[in-house]
């Protein structure tokens, strides 16, 4: 983003690579070196993410099942579990692999090329906000989820329900532990059912660990973030692209690479994401 | 001042006939960059002045820094004394009573000490030492005409500003700045309700530590692609001199450390404001529940520490780099190990990302997974007595110049010894039941990489003053300076141990209500003392910095101390790109000092007729 | 630093898109086949799950970063410099995890102590803590520390005690 600015030539450096110094040794400018460092260190941002879910799951008695809490799709779809966020992931993969193309064009300094595999990269990248945000308002509006309340508890005996929530869950129903349920929100109550649990405990439902709703929409969140700075940064480079800035630089067609890494990075983000929030 | 070998036109001649042209001043008309004012001095990209910048505006929080600890040192020192005459400074933070006795308000106190950690930490030790230095050196030793990225380097120095004018501004606030100590943790910082200054003041404090992160990770990127990429003809890494080495790895512990922190403080950030739970679990506010359940403020104390251990070593690693040039040049000896001395700057920092959680064995980590921690922590001895013993090697048999700089690096040798040795203490868990969170541990820190890492940092700037101002700073107010600073900076934290080992904890306001603790008054009075001569001291190092810049004496060779590296073949004035004409490319290593009977050869000089490469 | 002519280029692309969709796929798949979804009673070994779905996602992630952000063709250098400090954060998990799953049983252990060993004047056991917006107290068992916590005598706890409990009139 500053190459114009460098107080470098690069072409002096251009000798065969090696470590002797005045040359590249990973044969790769600094800009694109620069851009491998950064998702490094952004790889550790997202780990210490990941990491302190897993500390704060492991450190809790129950977690709930994911597949029971993300099973709902548009449309008045319910108990589908994981279909929508598997159609979220293929959106990215799909906007990964239009990336790859227009790098590939780039390579060819093909001007049209790049801009057209850009503009579905751009496309794929708003897909998967829209998704998000679908997905966000469902379990907000829908299932009162929210970053200070979770009502995605788990059971931990087995027993049977003593009264029903008019949905899903009816009077008698039996349960298993490790089996997920959604509390009721109803007249901005929620509405825990009474139950009996096989020892025969009169017990009511308790809320979830609250951590799960404000890790999933904070880590989710600040992916999304990443994603919206990324369709921020493709449709800048994607309009430099298209007026030919690029074409005039030597090596321009590199900005396009490095977006393109950080793009993939995003993608890459999203497969351990979708590993801890929707799989495990 | 020892004979130049090579004169200002021999050197000329060398670069002209090895050095290659990299048609730099074709492409750049000049310094097109440095036309006026602004784009010279305030969003410059030059490298050196950034350096100058980084320099000042650390050197300006240190006095920030030390006088607050001057301030709460007089409290523990002289609790019953008066202090209305700090009124005008301190304003509502002194409250006077009837008898006119001015005390100091105990919140403010915590603010004192929560500042001076993170200022002396972060603004100074970070960004004064490695910001100054590696932007300083890195390219001018490596024979590079700027960073890789001159913008993000400006970047890099207005984060650091903006970080500091934050912090600054939480000093003015009516309820304080955040006083939870500099490590911040939760349930002080995470619930704004905890004290005055976990309100306002750490929401300040935080939103400067993100702006830091930010300045940091600019920089380290810049670093470490520079040093990759820009490296003249000749320089390989075997070649390229310690402070270079040092200054790679600590770009490479900050660029992995650092965003570990920031995710801990974005989750903080969302329990101040947002009411999650990540940090906080049954939590009781004047008997009150709070809704706050599943978190766990250990939870914290890990994602900090594993930043903050390597923190430790991105202070203390630039002041070895620097150390063992400076050691060297004024030894007129070849660095004993340069190799040892490499590999041991790697072993440490590997080592530093997996001992993090020495600092919390108090604080309730299963004693079963300590045991890991503390055999990693003893490791570090190892690399660490590896630099040490190389440093005191080098000054065997050497001919040694006891100037300025010189006495800062044995300074910081003595230093790292001994606040080394309080380490192996402190690592070990069972005895880190008695020790934490005691003076001991005050002790040990400051010595080990607060005092170190300045004499280090003095080091580096008494060497490399000239040429950063083209004027030495005077040498008797140095000795003088060095002198206070040593038997100061012993005087001061020497007594500690013995406190520490008492059981005298660390933070506290004032000890009279302590049966236990009455008989230190004398000593803590003596430490006061001592750290007011030293402080005093410091006052002195800036006014001749300053005095210097203007008033000292001129140097008139490109190489006053003999020095090997390529820093010493720029132009006494050197402009942006630093080599007027062609970059001179290496022929040899950093230290070919005393070698064949030649005093010292620079690395820019081609091998001697018979001779051959040093072996390192 | 294309390494590959632009015709191969464009293959690895949509072979990259096949074979990330599949194990997309297989993945979801062995997620709702472990759980019981698919065969009605049939479970896999949780391990087994696990793992399965674990070295997928590395997969992908290897296959992402090679072919995808082009690792697999720079200088091996670039790669471990980049891939290896990824190594450290190995002992950052084990270390974490560990302290977790010493966190819960702790807080089991606390949670498993009778009431009275807290504190004299045994108060009744809430199994649920009410807060004031009428949800539950969160997971099962954890509601525990909090209330024998209230029961110590020194806290006033009246947020905790006044609150109607949930035995249902909602």
């Amino acid at each position: 983003m500053s190459s114009d600015h460098s107080a470098h030539s690069h072409d002096t450096h251009a000798s065969a690579p090696s470590w002797e110094g005045g040359s590249e040794p990973f044969k790769a400018s600094y800009g694109k070196l620069m851009m491998w460092y950064f998702l490094l260190s952004d790889a550790f941002t997202f780990s210490a993410f990941l990491v302190a879910y897993g500390t704060l799951r492991f450190s809790m008695p129950t977690w709930p099942v994911p597949d029971f809490v993300f099973s709902t799709l548009p449309f008045g779809i319910h108990h589908q579990p994981l279909i929508f966020v598997t159609i979220m992931t293929f959106v990215l993969i799909m906007s990964s692999v239009t990336m790859v193309r227009a790098v590939q064009e780039g390579h060819r300094e093909n001007k049209k090329g790049v801009v057209y595999w850009m503009f579905l990269t751009i496309i794929g990248g708003l897909m998967f906000l829209g998704c998000q945000a679908w997905e966000w308002t469902t379990l907000i509006k829908g299932e009162s989820m929210s970053i200070t309340k979770n009502p995605f508890g788990t059971h931990t005996e087995n027993g049977v329900y003593l009264e029903g929530d008019g949905h899903d869950i009816k009077e008698g129903d039996r349960f298993e532990a490790g089996q997920s349920y959604l509390i009721h929100y109803h007249d901005g109550h929620y509405q825990p059912l009474k139950m009996k649990t096989d020892a025969g405990e009169i017990k009511v439902q308790q809320m979830g660990p609250k951590a799960f709703g404000a890790l999933f929409f904070f880590i989710t969140g600040f992916h999304g973030f990443h994603v919206f700075s990324g369709v921020v940064f493709l449709l800048i480079i994607m309009l430099n692209v298209a007026s030919g800035i690029y074409s005039k630089r030597k090596n321009g067609y590199e900005m396009v690479e490095k977006i393109g890494l950080y793009w993939h990075f995003v993608d890459l983000v999203w497969v351990f994401v979708f590993l801890v929030f929707y799989l495990l | 001042m020892s004979a130049n070998h090579h004169t200002h036109i021999e050197t000329d001649i060398h670069i002209e006939k090895q050095g290659f042209d990299d048609h730099f001043h074709e492409h750049h008309e000049g310094d097109k960059f440095q036309t006026n004012f602004i784009f010279k001095y305030i969003f410059s990209m030059d490298h050196k002045m950034i350096a100058r910048q980084f320099l000042i505006t650390g050197m300006l929080w240190a006095i920030i820094g030390a006088a607050m600890s001057i301030i709460f040192r007089l409290q523990l020192g002289f609790p019953n004394e008066s202090m209305a005459w700090l009124k005008p400074i301190l304003g509502k933070w002194i409250t006077i009573n009837e008898a006119g006795i001015g005390s100091l308000d105990p919140e403010f106190y915590y603010g004192l000490v929560t500042m001076h950690g993170t200022i002396i930490v972060f603004f100074v030790l970070t960004a004064g030492l490695s910001g100054t230095f590696s932007n300083l050196l890195i390219p001018l030793q490596l024979g590079a005409r700027d960073m890789a990225s001159p913008f993000l380097n400006m970047l890099s120095y207005w984060f650091f500003f903006l970080s500091g004018a934050v912090l600054l501004y939480s000093l003015f606030l009516s309820t304080g700045p955040f006083s939870g100590g500099w490590t911040a943790y939760p349930p002080l910082s995470a619930l704004p309700q905890a004290s005055s200054g976990s309100g306002a003041g750490m929401t300040l404090w935080l939103v400067s530590l993100a702006l830091f992160v930010v300045s940091v990770l600019l920089g380290g990127m810049n670093y470490i692609t520079t040093v990759l990429n820009l490296r003249t003809k000749g320089m390989s890494l075997w070649r390229m001199p310690l402070t270079v080495w040092a200054f790679l790895v600590t770009a490479i512990l900050a660029l992995l450390s650092f965003p570990v922190l920031f995710s801990g403080f974005l989750l903080l950030i969302f329990d101040r404001s947002l009411g999650t739970s990540f940090y906080v679990s049954d939590i009781f506010i004047n008997g009150m529940a709070l809704d706050r359940i599943g978190g766990s403020p250990i939870l914290y104390q890990h994602i900090f520490w594993f930043l903050g251990h390597p923190e430790v070593y991105i202070i203390i690693l630039p002041a070895m780099g620097l150390v063992s040039e400076v050691l060297s040049v004024h030894a007129r000896k070849p660095i004993f190990g340069y190799r040892a001395m490499v590999y041991s700057i790697l072993a440490i920092a590997f080592l530093s990302f997996i001992v993090w959680a020495h600092h919390m064995f108090m604080s309730g980590v299963n004693p079963f997974i300590s045991n890991f921690f503390v055999v990693f922590t003893l490791i570090i001895a190892v690399p660490s007595a590896v630099k040490v013993f190389n440093w005191i090697s080098t000054l065997y048999g050497g001919n040694i110049r006891l100037n300025t700089p010189m006495l800062f690096c044995i300074g910081f040798v003595s230093m790292f010894i001994s606040g080394g040795l309080t380490g192996i203490f402190l690592g070990n868990s069972a005895i880190d039941i008695q020790q934490h969170d005691t003076y001991f541990v005050v002790a040990h820190f400051h010595i080990v990489m607060g005092v170190a890492a300045f004499f280090g940092m003095f080091a580096g700037i008494y060497h490399w003053f000239p040429k950063m101002f083209g004027r030495f700073m005077n040498e008797t107010l140095g000795k003088v300076h060095f002198w206070i600073t040593m038997v100061g900076a012993y005087a001061v934290f020497g007594p500690m141990h013995f406190l520490g080992m008492a059981g005298v904890p660390r933070r506290y306001y004032r000890f009279d209500s302590f049966e236990a603790f009455q008989g230190f008054d004398d000593m803590n009075k003596f430490i006061t003392v001592a750290a007011i001569i030293t402080f005093f001291a410091q006052i002195m190092f800036v006014v001749n910095f300053f005095w210097s810049m203007y008033k000292g004496r001129k140097m008139t060779t490109q190489n006053p101390w003999g020095a090997n590296t390529l820093e010493w073949t720029t132009p006494i004035e050197a402009g942006h790109g630093n080599w007027p004409g062609k970059i001179p490319s290496v022929q040899r290593w950093a230290y070919d000092y005393g070698k064949d009977g030649i005093e010292f050869t620079q690395q820019h000089v081609p091998l001697r007729e018979g001779e051959e490469h040093s072996s390192h | 630093m294309g390494h590959l002519s632009y015709e191969e280029g464009k293959k690895v692309v949509f072979k990259g898109l096949i074979i990330l969709g599949i194990v997309t796929l297989v993945e979801v798949f062995v997620a709702l086949l472990g759980k019981g979804y698919i065969i009605d009673g049939f479970h896999l070994p949780v391990w087994l799950m696990y793992m399965l779905m674990i070295s997928m996602s590395l997969y992908k992630a290897y296959f992402i970063v090679y072919e995808f952000m082009h690792m697999k063709y720079e200088v091996p250098g670039l790669v471990k410099s980049v891939l290896l400090p990824t190594l450290l954060l190995t002992w950052m998990l084990i270390a974490f995890f560990s302290e977790a799953s010493t966190w819960r049983k702790w807080r089991a252990q606390v949670n498993d102590k009778p009431i009275a060993a807290f504190s004299a004047p045994a108060a009744e056991t809430h199994h649920d803590t009410e807060h004031k917006d009428g949800s539950p107290s969160e997971v099962e068992g954890h509601a525990a520390p909090v209330d024998s916590m209230a029961a110590l005598p020194d806290t006033t706890h009246a947020p905790v005690k006044d609150e109607p409990k949930p035995e249902k009139h909602h």
